[in-house]
């Protein structure tokens, strides 16, 4: 099977690094920018690093941009950034990816028909404030509209209780699909560590203990309520 | 330190690594406390205390135990391996 290809335009901080991950992965990488010195930079470690004007519709093309399967767009100014996008959407590329600086930026990136915008500083952010003002949710992926998985330090008062009687599917609607835990051990030569487990199919009978982290399925409404629980400390 | 003061450190560091294997957590961090009241330049005791508190998930105070243990030993491995994870390095 012909392996995937990936263009990504831009090569700042964001740009470079989706670059050098993709390449990780294995795929064929083409990475644009129109400057030397990041490209030559790169130029080893990933299949093909081309100096190429983003927004000079011929050297795109001769750069190979329609051969690939998906692009990303990661170029810095807005304007650079919308004339790349309409660019790359004109060599009718599968899948354009367009990471965007701001709101408006990426409501003009969807009417040119990108099929992704991110908007990584915004989503992060986001994941910061969550971080910080529950301590104890240390990550929440939503699922749907309605629905959000999410990992929770569990609170104290769960501690010692079997997960049917700590009340947290039958009180809060959560069902927990699986239980990291941090286990103690010492080695032959005496030195102290922790290693993780992951517990992927948690019984009714289990017990909860300090320091579980859950991995819980439920509906936002239900993890918004568990989230006012008294967070361990 | 005399003789007696090393075998008391000694001592509560066993006992604690003790409790610390069997999950008994307060009792362990209240040995190894008895070992740094000894000798307050055992960076061990802070590195276990440490991985207590990040068994916990009680990461800021983790950080705090981790760091005392390399200010008491700048060439320690794991402590530093450990705090730079949850300071958010990764493995860089």
């Amino acid at each position: 099977m012909k392996k995937k290809q990936f263009g990504v335009v831009g090569l700042g901080t964001f740009g470079y690094n989706v670059a050098v991950e993709l390449a990780k992965k294995g795929v064929q990488v083409l990475a644009l920018d129109n400057d030397a010195e990041i490209v030559n930079k790169i130029s080893e470690l990933v299949t093909q690093a081309l100096v190429v004007d983003a927004t000079d519709e011929k050297a795109v093309l001769d750069a190979g941009i329609a051969d690939c399967d998906s692009v990303v767009i990661a170029v810095g100014g807005i304007e650079t950034s919308i004339l790349a996008t309409l660019i790359v959407k004109e060599l009718k590329v599968k899948s354009v990816i367009v990471k965007c600086t701001s709101l408006w930026h990426s409501k003009v990136a969807a009417k040119l028909g990108a099929d992704t915008v991110v908007y990584p500083e915004f989503e992060m952010a986001k994941k910061l404030v969550d971080g910080i003002i529950t301590p104890n949710i240390l990550e929440q992926i939503e699922l749907s509209k309605d629905h959000s998985l999410a990992e929770i330090v569990v609170p104290k008062e769960f501690v010692g209780k079997t997960i049917r009687n700590s009340g947290i599917k039958s009180g809060y609607g959560l069902n927990i699909i699986a239980v990291r835990k941090q286990i103690p051990i010492v080695d032959d030569d005496g030195q102290t560590d922790i290693k993780e487990e992951v517990n992927m199919v948690p019984g009714a009978d289990d017990e909860i203990h300090q320091g579980d982290v859950l991995v819980v399925v439920g509906s936002k409404d239900s993890l918004e309520k568990f989230k006012k629980v008294k967070e361990v400390k | 330190m005399s003789e007696k003061d090393i075998k008391n450190e000694t001592d509560h560091m066993e006992v604690g690594k003790f409790y610390f294997v069997n999950n008994k957590y307060d009792e362990a961090v209240a040995e190894f406390k008895k070992v740094l009241e000894v000798n307050p330049n055992n960076s061990e005791a802070y590195y276990n205390i440490g991985l207590i508190y990040e068994t916990s998930n009680n990461i800021d105070e983790a950080k705090k135990m981790y760091s005392k243990a390399l200010a008491i030993n700048p060439d320690y491995k794991t402590a530093r391996e450990k705090l730079n994870k949850l300071i958010g390095l990764g493995d860089e």
